[in-house]
């Protein structure tokens, strides 16, 4: 590579980071990428990607009510966020209807407050679309204050609680059997997913925010096993997915929340294809070159009749259920491991 | 064999009913537990088994009656009493491994946001050798077959370390290896004066690795040694005769030795 390219490169990387606001954004971005890669693993755990969607829209009034105030949005939004992830909760307890109905009664209603609020502004149209899909340009320095602070403690009670959301994750029969209250720890996982987003609104949108906590979390979970690895996959995945997409958003003008959810989605497919172990395109290739693998049979099939047709030596399988190479068919007792090819 | 039935009971229920709603689950069901014996609690589907078995727990409030634990009521779940619940409850794609999940039996201890220390790990891994999963311990949950997968549960469950061990269907769709090891475990618990339950739908595993069989439909139908409760009469009533008794002359599944029991199961 030529100088001229290298150093090329290198004006273009530090161009940007030239400008203040620039500065701002690319640091905002950074804590948004972490934080939502961090909270967004336990969202992709427990399936609650429609709950954080709903969140994220459920607190728009509450953005609004402190714009048209003149009041920080984000003050406004924390407050919007403590009370719907309550609301939801409790209505959620109650039993007759499902969490999933209480989420999108919730959700359409506090929107559709929030549209109705702002509709009544004289600057309507644009106020509208700077929520929905941020402005990252816009980031204060107080703003970077309050969203570090926010996110700050955001990680510090995940990784308090870490082990105790994991159980609630999990098994909750078992947490309730050891004597945890689920309600609680969902409600503190709500609150958590909650101040997550409303950092992010800013610079990602409201509708974006989403993608910030599903995507980097759904590649993390391609790439490992691990639940700690996972989070802090997740996390570095968020954060460059930010970087990335900010300067690909400045030097192609694209708006930054989808060029970063974009660069996001993008690495998940990369993942989705090409991940060691089970990647789409990886599988196919070890299998055409005949290695037989050990996640193919990664989710095994129930044995609902009580035998577990592996443990009986020489047993004849079932016809499809596990493929009469495998490895470990005639030794149950060791794990599973990567058979040497032929 | 008849383990210690006398002496006063370590964990009772008295008229027992639990309600969801306006539905019954459980009916005026009375109930002594006592330390050193293994009970199967025996019943179709439905039947409330897990219900019983929660509430024993302390996890399900009773509607009627109440639950005792050493002569105390049981309001919320007790360290000294320990719930295995069912595998089919858990998300086993979860990234976690065995060593984590057993872990988990260690949370209640001492304060529950502090890391774990050499020694939770030890116990974790001393408890994986007692069910002969000591050499999964790195491996991801989802992996491992139905039978190992209770087994972890079981390794889970004998860290926490209670008095009482309340276990949901331990023997569904589990391997003979399991089902031997989960034999020898009740056993080796009841001799240091533990106290086992265990629902079940499978009469011959309740006749074979149980001192006493409590037969539930709704409400407690009958209680006792397997050879006096599991009649024919008894299993049609409990069962409503989707029964199949598969005995010596046809008649009721006697005996609790461990290799001539006949097999009985049921239909459906």
């Amino acid at each position: 590579m030529s100088g001229w390219g290298v150093g090329g490169l290198f004006d273009g990387l530090l161009d940007p980071l030239s400008r203040t606001f620039m500065q701002h954004a690319f640091v905002a971005i950074v804590l948004v990428g972490v934080i939502c890669g961090v909270t967004g693993a336990f969202v992709t755990l427990r399936g609650l990607a429609f709950m954080g969607d709903a969140l994220a829209h459920a607190i728009f009034p509450g953005v609004v009510i402190a714009f048209v105030l003149g009041a920080n949005f984000l003050v406004g939004a924390l407050i919007a966020a403590v009370i719907v992830s309550l609301l939801i909760g409790a209505i959620g307890q109650s039993g007759r209807l499902t969490n999933d109905t209480a989420i999108g009664v919730l959700f359409a209603g506090c929107f559709a407050l929030g549209v109705a609020l702002i509709s009544r502004q004289q600057t309507y149209t644009r106020d509208l679309s700077s929520f929905l899909f941020g402005t990252i340009l816009g980031v204060s320095r107080s703003d970077l204050a309050l969203t570090a602070a926010v996110g700050a403690t955001v990680l510090l009670v995940m990784g308090l609680f870490r082990r105790e959301l994991t159980m609630a994750a999990f098994d909750r029969v078992f947490a309730q059997a050891s004597g945890r209250s689920l309600f609680a720890y969902d409600q503190l996982f709500l609150l958590l997913l909650s101040l997550s987003i409303v950092i992010s609104i800013q610079t990602v949108g409201n509708i974006l925010v989403l993608a910030m906590l599903v995507t980097p979390a759904a590649t993390a979970r391609l790439l490992t096993d691990r639940l700690g690895v996972m989070v802090a996959l997740s996390a570095l995945i968020g954060g460059v997915s930010g970087v990335v997409g900010l300067y690909v958003s400045y030097y192609q003008g694209i708006a930054s929340g989808a060029s970063v959810v974009l660069t996001a989605t993008a690495l998940f497919a990369v993942a989705y294809l090409f991940a060691p172990r089970t990647g789409v395109v990886t599988t196919a290739v070890a299998r055409r070159l005949h290695h037989p693998f050990p996640e193919r049979d990664r989710f095994p099939p129930a044995h609902d009749d009580g035998i577990d047709p592996r443990a009986l030596p020489g047993a004849v399988a079932a016809p499809g259920a596990i493929g009469d190479d495998d490895p470990t068919a005639a030794d149950s007792a060791a794990p599973r491991r990567r058979a040497t090819p032929a | 064999m008849s383990g210690g039935t006398t002496g006063p009971a370590r964990l009772e229920a008295a008229e027992l009913g639990v309600h969801f709603g306006d539905r019954p689950a459980l009916e005026g069901v009375s109930l002594a537990l006592h330390a050193g014996e293994t009970v199967s609690l025996v019943g179709p589907n439905g039947a409330g088994k897990s219900t019983l078995l929660r509430a024993l727990a302390g996890m399900l409030p009773p509607s009627h009656g109440e639950v005792r634990f050493e002569g105390r009521p049981v309001r919320r779940p007790n360290p000294c009493v320990v719930y295995v619940p069912q595998r089919s409850g858990v998300d086993w794609s979860f990234p976690v491994d065995v060593l984590g999940v057993v872990l988990m039996g260690q949370a209640h201890r001492r304060t529950r946001l502090l890391p774990f220390l050499a020694g939770d790990r030890a116990a974790a891994r001393a408890a994986l050798a007692r069910v002969k999963m000591d050499r999964f311990a790195g491996v991801q949950i989802g992996q491992l077959s139905g039978g190992q997968q209770q087994r972890v549960f079981l390794a889970r469950a004998l860290v926490q370390g209670g008095e009482v061990y309340l276990l949901d269907e331990p023997f569904a769709g589990v391997d003979v290896p399991t089902q031997e090891l989960l034999i020898d475990l009740f056993d080796g618990l009841r001799r240091e004066g533990k106290t086992i339950v265990y629902a079940t739908h499978d009469l011959g595993q309740a006749a074979r690795a149980s001192d006493r069989v409590v037969l539930v439909n709704r409400r407690l139908v009958a209680a006792g040694p397997p050879e006096r409760v599991m009649t024919a009469t008894n299993l049609r009533e409990t069962f409503g005769g989707q029964v199949v008794v598969v005995g010596p002359s046809g008649g009721p599944v006697a005996g609790a030795a461990a290799d001539d029991v006949p097999t009985a199961g049921v239909a459906g």
